[in-house]
């Protein structure tokens, strides 16, 4: 391995993980896509989580959790995916298995909890999660999953996610493995000659709302987003789509292969955050259809839409110019789309991180990302603090646990995770968005935070020493 | 009610291992490792991050497949190696999870061969295991076993026996930051020095400064925790939940134990301020006589809006009890009474405040169910008001019932970390809170307020 200079203070095993572009002879973080290092205090979460997180915004399904009490516990409804119809996804089933069902197998409890949820809830689809101890005391999902989809006629999903078999992202494809069980299964309703998927939207807040009438606008149906505001019915019939658009790429494009190999219908990667992105989006989804009307319609929308939010966007740009961002994301396509998002508001990327970004992420990230950023795979608290300070940023774009570790900095903080409450994606998200990084970042109470306290009597140990932060004056857009 | 037998639909509790990181955090210059996949600590630091808002960190030993075959042996020693490593720790809390559990790990002796291999003394870092597979029991007894090791494991760290005139308090899981610092003030205004474990009034509650420490300061420092032996006495909050540590201290160290209920409402915090008196042989000082008389003030300023509204209260036992005794002493009726964990003594405890305010109303008094059976019974009882954690929140909207938050998790509202309900000020806020939901709602249906007060 060659000589790395330490970009931070961190254990000698990570440093692999963290880059500098052209700074430290790597562009790309040496490792990555490795699970996390004991003790190292990742932002990561389990196998279980990733699964949970891409089926859960599926609205009329039931999504039994066959595990102890705080698996169901502490993922009830902290998606932040809305729904249009069936609220069903929001409420925590659980087998809450208990040491006897540990000790004698849960196969039975998990047979008994089905049949009593299929008698009380009637849901179209049900999605069974495997948990830590379901892989370590051997229950055969698969098996009780097959019985009871044979006596009550609707599809029990058995999904593989024991907790420890791997990290987050081998979630996002034990998720696909269960979605691709439902699919197929009846026939299209077909109301437009162009049909398309969206893929690796999970309606957050409410973004598919604002995404899906730009493509009916085209001509386009849009037989399913997915997952966010779908439904057993509509993931059944998606084979009927022509083109599968695919923003999170790292939960989804294992599904769109499959769909390209089983049903012959591509797939493009696309976002629909930030002008640009969304401009290319509409674009490419046109061009593919190859109809001149449909490409010109698409250009009105691009052409009308941005005229609309430019005065709002050009005025938010000038209080917010310059200022330096740090992006942490779950997964890449996000932090990718984030750089531009940033770029439109006269804003530049100095640390940019993932959890679950493979070596192709990095150099694309690498690619887009000025000489100097700070590119890291798996970061830990210690390790973001430290960088937030020592790069100056003025933001960081995350979720929720590293919310308050900017806070504590005095930095601003933009939650673009489940907890978010306005939309981000399509023309006004972006709006909302620009918004709120202009309130974090212009808020008044950093002036009052970065005013030095009396003298610091503090002796412990801390993450680092001085805070810097660049000037709040107004800087010359670029 | 609709039976559910084998499903848990919106469980009321967390599991154990979380428990035990609510303890450990309220010590000193200490870290929580779960031994377990890394799912567990993430979950739990995010739920915790959304209610105290702050930054919670807990390691994992990030057991993988080839932990499940091997052991996790070789995990839970690196795991501690990187801690102590990175965050120089007085005291490293190793909790169990249910896959640390069941593949048969013997973490004392791991963490033995560990300070060996590593040439860790005492001195350095304590190491301290606790078993909390969380398929056992809730995070209500997670808490308890994690108070009861840390006492066990240090107090016979300092040699020296002379009495050190404190009183010893050993709340429970439910308090807030807020909480606990009202139980310092009171206790050192009355009775002088004490020893407080555990203490999270500064660790989930950290005020900005000018860097941010690794851990966070505050928290019972290892010293006074060593020291708990050679207090006077020992008060145990809660009397539903057992007190193991408040038991070994008796029995082992001779500190005579009292238990109390939690200081919720008039009767509770009167009980808590005598119990202070009685150890410490002080007077009550003016200040709380105020406080008191500002308490009853209030009582009688709301009694007419409160009298005869019917009350859901669930949550966590003991937080519970205190809330019934309160809203009794308010003449208010308790038609439906829940504990999500399930404890022993709860239900006896509840039906004997009953008695002895004899409202009247009937009480439905339900003992470790979800919320799906609490939204049952809420359908059943028709309860005017609802009073617990965030989760109640659906019940709320489905039923068209207002929910006063108190509890842990609260993640859609503000300032659960400043959330006050012992002690008399903690009564009156509650009072506050509750009556004044009663009167929005009242607004809200567009009814004029009936009652003048």
């Amino acid at each position: 391995m060659p000589e790395v200079m330490s970009i931070v203070n961190t254990l000698d095993e990570r440093q692999p993980y963290i880059a500098q572009k052209q700074v430290t002879g790597k562009q790309v973080p040496l490792a990555c896509d490795n699970n996390s290092i004991a003790g190292a205090m990742s932002q990561r979460a389990c196998v279980y989580s990733g699964a949970r997180v891409v089926l859960n915004p599926v609205t009329d399904a039931v999504h039994l959790v066959h595990g102890p009490i705080g698996c169901a516990s502490y993922t009830w409804d902290i998606r932040g995916a809305l729904s249009s119809g069936a609220e069903t996804y929001r409420t925590s089933f659980t087998t809450d298995m208990k040491e006897l069902d540990v000790v004698f197998g849960g196969e039975k409890k998990l047979t008994n909890a089905i049949d009593e949820i299929i008698e009380l809830y009637q849901p179209p689809v049900m999605f069974v999660y495997s948990t830590c101890i379901v892989g370590i005391i051997g229950d055969d999902m698969q098996a009780v999953c097959k019985a009871a989809t044979m006596k009550h006629n609707i599809p029990v999903i058995p999904v593989q996610s024991e907790g420890f078999k791997g990290n987050k992202k081998d979630g996002y494809k034990a998720a696909c493995s269960a979605l691709k069980t439902l699919i197929g299964t009846k026939e299209p309703e077909i109301t437009s000659e162009y049909r398309i998927n969206l893929l690796g939207d999970f309606n957050v807040a409410g973004d598919v709302w604002l995404i899906k009438p730009l493509f009916e606008r085209t001509g386009i149906q849009v037989m399913v987003s997915m997952t966010g505001d779908s439904t057993a019915d509509a993931i059944s019939q998606i084979h009927g789509a022509h083109l599968n658009l695919v923003q999170c790429s790292g939960s989804m494009t294992y599904l769109a292969k499959w769909m390209q190999e089983e049903y012959n219908i591509p797939f493009i990667k696309i976002s629909f955050f930030g002008m640009e992105d969304l401009s290319i989006a509409l674009r490419q989804t046109a061009d593919f259809f190859g109809s001149e009307e449909m490409k010109q319609i698409a250009e009105d929308i691009i052409r009308e839409e941005s005229a609309r939010i430019m005065p709002e966007i050009t005025r938010i740009r000038e209080r917010l110019c310059g200022k330096k961002a740090a992006i942490y994301m779950g997964g890449a396509a996000k932090a990718l789309t984030l750089i531009k998002g940033f770029r439109e508001l006269g804003m530049e990327v100095v640390i940019i991180g993932t959890q679950t970004g493979k070596r192709a992420d990095y150099e694309q990230i690498s690619y887009s990302v000025k000489d100097g950023t700070v590119i890291v795979d798996d970061a830990n608290p210690l390790e973001l603090a430290e960088l937030l300070v020592k790069k100056e940023a003025d933001l960081m774009v995350a979720g929720v646990k590293e919310r308050f570790i900017a806070y504590k900095l005095g930095i601003a903080f933009c939650d673009f995770n489940h907890d978010r409450t306005v939309e981000f994606e399509g023309y006004d998200g972006f709006v909302n968005f620009a918004r709120e990084i202009d309130a974090s970042i212009n808020s008044p109470v950093w002036k009052a935070v970065r005013q030095k306290m009396k003298e610091d009597d503090s002796t412990h140990d801390t993450v680092v020493v001085e805070p810097v932060h660049g000037s709040c004056e107004l800087e010359v857009p670029v | 009610m609709t039976e559910r037998n084998f499903v848990t639909v919106n469980p009321c509790v967390m599991c154990q291992p979380m428990g035990s990181v609510l303890a450990f955090k309220g010590v000193e210059n200490s870290m929580v490792l779960m031994h377990g996949s890394q799912g567990c600590s993430t979950y739990m630091r995010l739920h915790l991050a959304h209610h105290f808002r702050e930054p919670v960190d807990i390691a994992s030993s990030s057991l993988s497949e080839r932990g499940a075959v091997y052991g996790g042996s070789e995990n839970l020693k690196k795991g501690l190696k990187n801690v102590i490593d990175r965050y120089h720790p007085s005291v490293i809390g190793v909790a169990t999870t249910c896959m640390a559990e069941t593949i048969g790990d013997d973490v004392p002796n791991i963490i033995n061969e560990f300070k060996e291999e590593a040439g860790i003394g005492d001195n350095d870092v304590l190491i301290i295991p606790v078993s909390t597979p969380s398929y056992n029991e809730s995070h209500v007894s997670g808490y308890i076993k994690a108070v009861d090791a840390i006492v066990r494991h240090i107090t016979p760290q300092r040699a020296e026996n002379t009495p050190n005139g404190k009183v010893n308090i050993i709340p429970t899981e439910n308090l807030s930051p807020a909480d606990i610092r009202e139980i310092k003030q009171i206790t050192s205004d009355i009775s002088g020095p004490y020893i407080l474990l555990p203490d999270i009034s500064d660790t989930f509650d950290a005020p900005m400064r000018d860097d941010l420490p690794k851990i966070a300061p505050g928290g019972t420092s290892i010293t006074d925790i060593a020291d708990m032996k050679n207090s006077n006495a020992s008060i145990g909050m809660g009397l539903i939940s057992h007190n193991p540590a408040v038991e070994y201290l008796a029995e082992t160290h001779g500190v005579p134990g009292l238990n109390v209920p939690l200081p919720i409402g008039l009767k509770n915090t009167d009980t808590f301020f005598e119990t202070l008196t009685q150890i410490s042989g002080c007077q009550i000082p003016e200040k709380y006589l105020n406080e008191r008389g500002r308490l009853l003030d209030t009582m009688v300023d709301v009694h007419k809006y409160l009298y005869g509204v019917r009350m859901a209260i669930y949550g966590d036992p003991d937080k519970v009890a205190g809330l019934v005794s309160l809203l009794l002493e308010l003449g208010m009726h308790p038609v439906l009474v829940v504990s999500g964990s399930k404890s022993h003594g709860f239900r006896d405890y509840i039906n004997a405040n009953l008695k002895d305010a004899g409202p009247d109303c009937e009480t439905t008094i339900l003992d470790g169910v979800d919320f799906d059976t609490f939204n049952d019974a809420v359908r059943d009882t028709r309860p005017d008001i609802l009073i617990g954690d965030s989760n109640g929140k659906y019940i709320s909207k489905a039923e068209s019932i207002p929910l006063v938050r108190v509890g842990l998790p609260i993640h859609d509202r503000v300032g659960a970390q400043r959330l006050l309900m012992v002690g008399y000020r903690g009564a009156m806020e509650l009072i506050d809170r509750i009556t004044n939901t009663i009167l929005e709602a009242q607004e809200e249906c567009e009814k004029p307020v009936q009652m003048s007060a």
